[in-house]
Order: C-alpha cells, then sequence, then structure tokens
C-alpha cells in the first residue's frame, strides 16, 4: 500500500467541478437548437452528419462533461488523493475540451477538413490532460473495494474509445492506418465502448457506493459486486468478435444489474422521498424495458399487421436512444441533484472552521436546490424523453421534442446558477464576517 | 488483520440506522419518536467519533508517523458533522419539519462521503498498522456493555 501523498481531502476549489457541470446543459441548449434546425431528415439514420453531431453533443457534451467533473471530486473521497496541480489540469482540459466538442459537432455538421483537424487536436490534447492526472490518481493502490476496479475498467473503456475515435477522425482528414479497417463493426466497438463500457461501468461502480451508503440500504450481492463489472468489459472485448452473442449478454447483464438496484432499493430503510432514488428507479426500469425490446422477435418491427408498433426505420437508433436519455441521462441527472448543493455546502462550511459563528450564514442543501424544483426536472426528462421515442417513430414531431429538450435543460441550468449564486452570496458574507 | 474495519463499518451502518428512523418519524412529525431516535443517534456518533479520535488515530498515527495527513482531515470532518448535529439538535427542539429534512439530507451526505474514506482506505490501513486493533476494538465492544 502506497500511502505517500495521501491526504483524503484535497477538495478541488469548487469553480473547477463547476466550471464542467455549467458547460454541460449548454451544450445539449446546442444540441436542441440542431434538432430545431436540422429538419425531419435528421431522423432518417444514425449516419446523418447532424445526427452524428447530435449523439456527440450529448455523449461529449453532457454525460463525459458531467463525469469529468464529478471524477474531479470523487477521486479524493475515492482513492485518497486528487490530482496533482488541480487548478491548471481542470482549467486547460476543460477549455480544450469544450472547444474540440465545438469543433467535432461543426465538423459533422459542416464537414470542413479543418474544423475535423481541429477537433482532432483539441480533444486529444484535452482528454490527453485530463486522463493523465486521472489516471496518475487510480493506478495507486490505496483504495480497496470493488468500486475502483469500477472506475479503472471505465477509464480503460474510455481510452479505447478515444483512440477508435481518433482513428476514426484521422480518416476523415485522410490519414489512414493499415492495420485495421475502418467499417460499420468498427463504429459500433466505438459507440459500445462509450456507452455501455465508459459511462456505463462508472455508473454500475458508483452505484455500488452510493445507493447502500446514502439511502441506508442493503450493500448489493457480493458476486454482483466482484464480477458484474468486469463481466460486462470482458462481453465488450468478446463483442469485437462475436457481436450478436455479445451484445444479447450485455443487454442481460444490465438486466440483472436493474434487478439488483430494484431489490437494493426496496429493501433500503431510508425512505424520505428522494429525486435520486426516483431516477435510479427510472433507470432500472429502462434497463428492464431495453431488454423486452431487444429480444422482441424481429417480425414485431417490421411485420405490417403487428399491433405494438408502428414501422420503425432504426431498431438501434431506437435503443440506443432510450439507453441514452432514461438510463445515462437519468442516473447523471440524479448524481447532479445530490453533488451541486452538497459541494456548495462543504466548501463554505470548510471556511468557517476557524470561525465557527460564520456557520449561521450556510444554508443546507435544500435550500441551495429546492426539492420541488428538483422534481419538476424529474418530470421534464421524463416528457423530452417520451417526446424523444415519438419523433423516432415519427420525425416530423422533431420541433416538440427541441422544444422540451429545451426548456428541460434551460430549467437544469437554472438550477445550477441558482445554486451558485446561493453559493457567492454566503461566501461573501462569511469573508465579511471573517474579516471583522 | 484485526476486526477494526468489521466493527467500525458496522458502528457506521448502526448509526445510519437510528438516523433515518428519526429522519421519517418527522418526515410524519413524530415528534417524540423523533427525539427519541434522534438522542440515540446522537448518543452512538459521539461515542464513536471519541473511539476514533481519543484511541484509533493517534495510535494510527504514532505507528505509521502521519500525524498531518488523513487522520487530521477526518477530524476536521467529524468537526462539520457536529456542527450539522448542532443545528439538527435546534431544528429538532423548535419542531421545524423543512429546516430538519434539509439539515438531515445534508448530514447525511456529509457522513457518507466521509464514512466511504474512512472504510476505503483508513480502517484497511490501520488494520494493517496496528498490530494490537483487537484487543483495542475488544476494549471499544467491553465498555460498551458497561
Amino acid at each position: 500500500m502506497n500511502m505517500s501523498g495521501l491526504s483524503f481531502n484535497a477538495l478541488p476549489p469548487i469553480d473547477l467541478p463547476f466550471r464542467f457541470f455549467l458547460t454541460a446543459p449548454l451544450f445539449i441548449i446546442a444540441c436542441a437548437l440542431l434538432v430545431l434546425f436540422s429538419g425531419e431528415t435528421l431522423w432518417l439514420s444514425r449516419w446523418q452528419p447532424n445526427m452524428l453531431a447530435l449523439t456527440h453533443g450529448f455523449t461529449l457534451g453532457f454525460l463525459t462533461m458531467v463525469m469529468m467533473g464529478a471524477l474531479l471530486q470523487l477521486l479524493p473521497v475515492i482513492g485518497g488523493v486528487g490530482i496533482a496541480k488541480p487548478r491548471f489540469i481542470a482549467t486547460t482540459s476543460h477549455v480544450l475540451y469544450c472547444a474540440g466538442v465545438v469543433a467535432l459537432m461543426f465538423s459533422f455538421v459542416f464537414a470542413h477538413q479543418w474544423l475535423t483537424l481541429a477537433a482532432l487536436i483539441l480533444l486529444s490534447l484535452g482528454f490527453g490532460l485530463y486522463l493523465s492526472a486521472i489516471i496518475g490518481v487510480l493506478i495507486k493502490k490505496i483504495s480497496q473495494g470493488d468500486s475502483i476496479n469500477g472506475f479503472r475498467l471505465a477509464i480503460i473503456s474510455l481510452v479505447i474509445l478515444l483512440l477508435l475515435g481518433v482513428l476514426l477522425l484521422a480518416n476523415r482528414v485522410g490519414i489512414s492506418v493499415s492495420f485495421i479497417t475502418l467499417d460499420k463493426h468498427l463504429t459500433d466497438i466505438h459507440a459500445l465502448m462509450g456507452l455501455v463500457g465508459w459511462a456505463g461501468l462508472l455508473i454500475i461502480a458508483v452505484s455500488f457506493q452510493v445507493i447502500p451508503m446514502f439511502h441506508v440500504a442493503p450493500s448489493m450481492p457480493k458476486y454482483i459486486k466482484q464480477y458484474l463489472a468486469g463481466s460486462i468489459f470482458i462481453l465488450l472485448m468478446l463483442y469485437i468478435f462475436y457481436a450478436e452473442f455479445a451484445l444479447a449478454l450485455i443487454f442481460i447483464s444490465h438486466g440483472v444489474f436493474a434487478v439488483t438496484l430494484f431489490y437494493v432499493i426496496k429493501q433500503r430503510k431510508r425512505k424520505v422521498p428522494d429525486t435520486s432514488i426516483k431516477y435510479w428507479q427510472l433507470a432500472a426500469a429502462t434497463l428492464l424495458l431495453l431488454n423486452v425490446l431487444y429480444f422482441l422477435p424481429e417480425y414485431f418491427y417490421h411485420s405490417e399487421e403487428t399491433p405494438l408498433f408502428m414501422p420503425l426505420p432504426d431498431k438501434g437508433m431506437l435503443l440506443t436512444a432510450i439507453f441514452i436519455y432514461f438510463y445515462l441521462l437519468s442516473v447523471i441527472q440524479g448524481m447532479l441533484l445530490k453533488i451541486l448543493p452538497f459541494l456548495s455546502y462543504t466548501h463554505l462550511q470548510q471556511r468557517c472552521l476557524i470561525d465557527f459563528s460564520a456557520m449561521q450564514f450556510i444554508p443546507h442543501m435544500h435550500d441551495f436546490l429546492n426539492k420541488k424544483q428538483g422534481v419538476a426536472l424529474y418530470y421534464m426528462h421524463i416528457i423530452s424523453g417520451l417526446s424523444l421515442v415519438a419523433v423516432i417513430f415519427e420525425p416530423s414531431l422533431y420541433v416538440v421534442f427541441a422544444l422540451f429538450l429545451l426548456i428541460e435543460f434551460v430549467w437544469l441550468l437554472f438550477l445550477m446558477l441558482r445554486c451558485m449564486r446561493l453559493y457567492f452570496s454566503v461566501s461573501k458574507k462569511i469573508n465579511l464576517s471573517n474579516n471583522t | 488483520m484485526s476486526s477494526i474495519p468489521e466493527y467500525m463499518t458496522a458502528k457506521h451502518r448502526e448509526c445510519d440506522e437510528f438516523f433515518s428512523e428519526a429522519e421519517s418519524a418527522v418526515a410524519d412529525k413524530n415528534w417524540p419518536l423523533a427525539l427519541a431516535k434522534w438522542q440515540m443517534f446522537a448518543s452512538e456518533l459521539t461515542e464513536h467519533l471519541a473511539q476514533e479520535e481519543d484511541v484509533l488515530f493517534p495510535q494510527f498515527e504514532q505507528a505509521t508517523g502521519m500525524t498531518a495527513g488523513p487522520t487530521q482531515v477526518m477530524r476536521m470532518e467529524h468537526q462539520q458533522m457536529r456542527a450539522l448535529v448542532q443545528s439538527l439538535d435546534n431544528a429538532l427542539a423548535a419542531k421545524e419539519k423543512d429546516e430538519y429534512l434539509g439539515l438531515s439530507e445534508t448530514l447525511m451526505v456529509m457522513m457518507q462521503q466521509h464514512n466511504m474514506k474512512e472504510e476505503m482506505m483508513l480502517y484497511p490501513m490501520m488494520a494493517q498498522h496496528l498490530s494490537d486493533g483487537d484487543q483495542l476494538i475488544e476494549g471499544f465492544k467491553s465498555s460498551e456493555v458497561a
């Protein structure tokens, strides 16, 4: 066990995680505008240039952005040490990363060589800087437990998906490599590594810790904690060679995870109403629904007489959209509802430890993030998610989806700004109190 | 291998249970039950923090020579928790439900991120570095009975 540099604290300055959180909804707002101006043709296939911009706006602009901010915060808790030079690393990688995602989205829409090149360079630098700092912490064997292994596998998946992404982008600017063919299968691996490996494994690892602890529930069954993340990772590797077989097992593994989630949540002792728990339940229900949809015989999707479904152009698109919107986004929003107010609180409180009298100024978590406003976000999320499903069946409904998306994420941005504003006004009061 | 992680982790869970019961009672506005459960939580917490600060932390610091590291941060977080417990005492006395629930949510998150650090890192380290860990825990258990 290497204990050098161990601090348990190294809580990064609050503006570092918050800059990641605050920029994330802006990318979805941009996505909503993209949906609005792209029209019906956007929904024809996942290969539409604007659709590629949209998926990367969601996954890189929002999901990965929030996860990068949250990891800065989580590392001292799960790994015992924060990253070295947090201000330099977080600020620089954030700027490079934001510019990179913008360039990437524009490069899909406008297909300019120099935009693609810019995206390639900016994203490589941004991710490279951030990841080298995070990996530096994760390779130290300080922490015990199954979560930390899940984190490591998630980061490995991220590295793999990024390498594939770099190859795909490089190919667009005319740099090709001979040892690998860039076909549909490769982009499938790239997408699956991102959605199931990076985002999915991180969520699974977080759930092992967060649900039993915050909701006073029994811990997840031992074999789930020990083997689930590893099995999914192995299935992702297997997917490279036996795609259909591995994919079916990946769906089933997530079904098992969903059942475990429901079971643990049901057994929880802390039953005060909690929007984060609602988000987890929504996420678990989504995984079960996805299993049903995946294993439904093909004729349900294509037969003319089917009573269940209207003809569906692309089953993959439907399943992916539901996975991203109702599973990944749900969990991330549920986490944000806890992280935002807690960070605000704990940073302010730490500054009062020298002068306890200033403690009276600090609002509690529900003041930073009003509970009812959190519940409102949850319902907005369900409505906009349903409108996303509707638009996949009936592309002419795109305006409805764009508007709901816009409303939900402007609301999320508002909640974040409100929390930050309260933070700064209290911070000012503490300063005044410390100076007198 | 001593039983420090096992015993101290079990204490965390025990505190959590009293805490949730008090919180549910407040949500139902059952103030007498809330007070009873809250007091059980508060006395468990006080005892647990004392066991760490008076016995385990000094022993760990002596065994490893790390006085400015993890234990110092843990002590600071204990102070943060004590401040919240104080505010919760007041909210309970004034029967302010929303105030209590906002504060209890805050204490819950504060405690759990603290517990994670102890359970995932500090306790296993203590088990490794304190050769008399078992005796220390036996001491805790016997004072509990008394």
